[in-house]
């Protein structure tokens, strides 16, 4: 199994009344914010990766969020840029991975593309690239796009990115969202072509995109992996069964928030608190009608969400969550190692997951303590999740060549303008 | 005021090439008044049963609004398009300069038709129409409201019988569940338009308007403000405009009978 390091970057001194006062997105007030405390956060944040960099994770994993005070993060490849040369200088064989640039919000696609590829050539071949729709106030308040555009100019700047990257001659790109008289970027990636990872919340719609198309697929546990594992997963694999697909475990990804201590008392003690701050600061101080922008889910999903709403797990109850409810849900696995890596194996081994994405800080935990989770997961808990998958046959064909993946001579040539262009009436 | 539901019939009319069929709700009897709802679907309420005494009233569904074909609204590519296709949704019917009514979100597109086709209406109606944009007063997104927040946003009246019947949802989970759907879907489909601004270039067309204008404004208006009223009669020529006391941005719902009595002074 391929295990990474994930970090948001949360400002780490919000008030203790915050998520009573404020919400963490869009609008929170920059006031709250003291500079020298910022550049402290943001600083160790970088620092904490280098340390998971150096201690053996396969990759180091970051996400976009714009306007945001539980990940200030408005464009993740700043920090992969840094990651990826910081990490080059120390030759440190290490995937880098932004979760990464949304293109459903996004109004400079070519950017995406340019900014990816140059992440490529800079790490040496070492981007692993997450293409994500985004988030519902992400995209429409923050950058003005309407929900019911988000899927499909989505769609489009994926096809554009593709093709940029590969297309060896400069075409011009007359798509509905944007018109480049002419895209011949430089630099091209340094692989062929990087690994694509999508995340996804659940929506079917979305994970046969990534078997359609060869993607990875990942998904976040926040809301209680407990809760919503065992209806996500099986809903994945039905759907790779029913596509003819190999049940190939390295097609998967699993972001988790982990707290390792020496023993189970002593992780809920070091942690709790911190935990508390994340999940009701962060992801539970975003208000629900925020994320849920009428339009951004079709009129389908909309049914399906509203006749059985168990994918939404913990998240509405998160504003408020007590570490132990945190705890029971899932959205926290904490203990000694030996009960973290038996929980973590169990689970990945029933969902058949090929790549745990550790997320080792988080909220208000102080670098120290950050560094001693992810030192401790390393040395003590990485080792025993690391033989799941290793007594199969199945190759990685999601994960860069030079960091031991087997890409695929299937992965999916982009589509062409003119494939494209009869869903280009879709908005 | 008339209390029944009309006999209501419908027709689909295709428009746009043959790439958008629109269903046109048709009730009443009289000359043609055509009524363009507001962005959260359309309801046969009190003055629209009222203009049905004296007119053929008929409602295009929004694209996307309509339960048969809930993606249409995927096949208007923009702004332009939708205002052709209502433009050619009316001519279609064969409709001679009918009065053309429309609240709020519907009232930016009645007003962006008589700007783009000013001999298309005889007479115009502009219940709080979205279409203008001032820095001063920001047009609150009510897409971006949480849902509790909403009613006080659309409505002064939030005790009046109309107003709580409007806001009641059904009491059986299946049915509240499809009325929630629909009304989100509704909100989204129009949402095409209001995002980042309910705001079209309007303000550069609306000097085009010939037809005789009457505008109806709420005083307490908590989406639009009443000062866009002055923007629009600054420019159009020929502008009647009445501001309701304690009424807010759904005018009808909020002042049914103080808006009946008004459009019949003006349609008289």
């Amino acid at each position: 199994m391929r295990i990474t390091l994930f970090e948001q970057a949360p400002y780490r001194y919000l008030p203790a009344d915050f998520e009573e006062r404020f919400d963490s997105v869009c609008d929170t007030p920059y006031a709250l914010v003291d500079p020298h405390r910022m550049y402290e956060s943001m600083r160790s944040f970088l620092d904490e990766l280098m340390v998971g960099a150096r201690s053996g994770f396969d990759a180091l994993l970051v996400t976009e969020h714009g306007q945001s005070a539980y990940d200030v993060m408005p464009n993740p490849d700043i920090v992969a840029g840094a990651l990826a040369y910081a990490t080059e200088l120390e030759g440190l064989n290490v995937g880098i991975m932004p979760l990464g640039r949304t293109l459903g919000k996004t109004h400079e696609p070519v950017r995406v593309a340019e900014e990816y590829a140059q992440l490529d050539v800079v790490s040496g071949g070492r981007l692993i690239a997450g293409f994500p729709v985004g988030l519902g106030y992400d995209v429409t308040i923050n950058n003005g796009v309407p929900p019911i555009e988000a899927r499909g100019r989505y769609e489009e700047n994926l096809d554009l990115v593709l093709r940029a990257w590969s297309d060896p001659a400069p075409f011009p790109w007359n798509g509905r969202y944007s018109r480049y008289p002419q895209v011949n970027i430089w630099p091209r990636p340094l692989q062929s072509r990087p690994p694509l990872w999508v995340t996804g919340i659940g929506n079917p719609r979305t994970m046969q995109m990534t078997l359609d198309r060869d993607f990875g697929f990942n998904y976040f546990g926040f809301s209680g992996a407990k809760l919503t594992g065992k209806r996500i997963f099986p809903r994945f694999w039905e759907l790779v069964e029913r596509s003819g697909l190999p049940a190939n475990p390295y097609r998967v990804g699993f972001l988790q928030t982990i707290a390792v201590a020496d023993t189970d008392a002593a992780a809920d003690r070091r942690y709790a608190e911190h935990a508390e701050y994340a999940f009701r600061k962060g992801l539970g101080s975003i208000p629900s009608h925020l994320l849920g922008i009428p339009g951004g889910i079709d009129i389908q999903g909309l049914r399906a969400v509203f006749a059985d709403p168990g994918d939404v797990g913990m998240s509405r109850q998160m504003r408020g969550a007590s570490y132990r409810e945190l705890v029971a849900a899932g959205a926290v696995i904490a203990g000694s190692p030996e009960t973290v890596a038996e929980q973590l194996f169990a689970f990945c081994r029933e969902h058949r997951i090929g790549n745990l994405h550790a997320m080792l800080g988080f909220g208000s935990l102080p670098t120290e303590l950050v560094r001693d989770n992810i030192q401790l997961f390393a040395e003590a808990v990485a080792p025993r999740l690391r033989q799941l998958w290793s007594d199969t046959d199945y190759a990685h064909h999601w994960w860069p060549e030079r960091l031991g993946g087997r890409p695929s001579a299937t992965t999916a040539a982009p589509a062409t303008q003119s494939d494209n262009r009869n869903e280009r009436t879709v908005a | 005021m008339s209390t029944s539901l009309p006999s209501v019939r419908r027709e689909a009319v295709t428009v746009l090439g043959g790439r958008l069929t629109v269903e046109v709700q048709i009730a009443g009897t009289g000359a043609p008044l055509v009524y363009l709802h507001q962005a959260g679907g359309f309801g046969w309420d009190p003055l629209l049963r009222h203009l049905t005494e004296r007119y053929t009233v008929y409602v295009p569904e929004f694209p996307g609004t309509s339960p048969d074909d809930p993606h249409a609204i995927r096949r208007v590519a923009d702004w332009s398009d939708l205002v052709l296709a209502y433009q050619e949704v009316i001519g279609q019917l064969g409709l001679q300069r009918p009065v053309l009514v429309g609240a709020s979100f519907g009232g930016m597109l009645a007003a962006d038709l008589a700007a783009h086709f000013p001999e298309l209406p005889g007479r115009v109606v502009l219940l709080a129409p979205l279409g203008l944009w001032l820095d001063d007063a920001p047009v609150v997104n009510w897409n971006a409201v949480a849902p509790d927040k909403l009613p006080a946003l659309l409505f002064h009246n939030l005790s009046s019988d109309l107003v709580k019947a409007v806001l009641q949802l059904p009491t059986d989970p299946e049915q509240m569940r499809a009325r929630m759907v629909a009304r989100i879907w509704a909100y989204g489909c129009s949402g095409k338009f209001v995002w980042p601004f309910p705001e079209h270039g309007l303000r550069r067309r609306l000097h085009r308007i010939t037809a005789p204008v009457l505008l109806i404004w709420g005083r307490q208006d908590r989406i639009v403000d009443v000062q866009y009223a002055k923007e629009f009669t600054a420019v159009v020529g020929d502008c009647t405009t009445a501001v309701l006391e304690e009424c807010g941005h759904l005018i009808q719902l909020d002042q049914p009978q103080l808006t009946m009595a008004t459009l019949d002074n003006f349609l008289a």
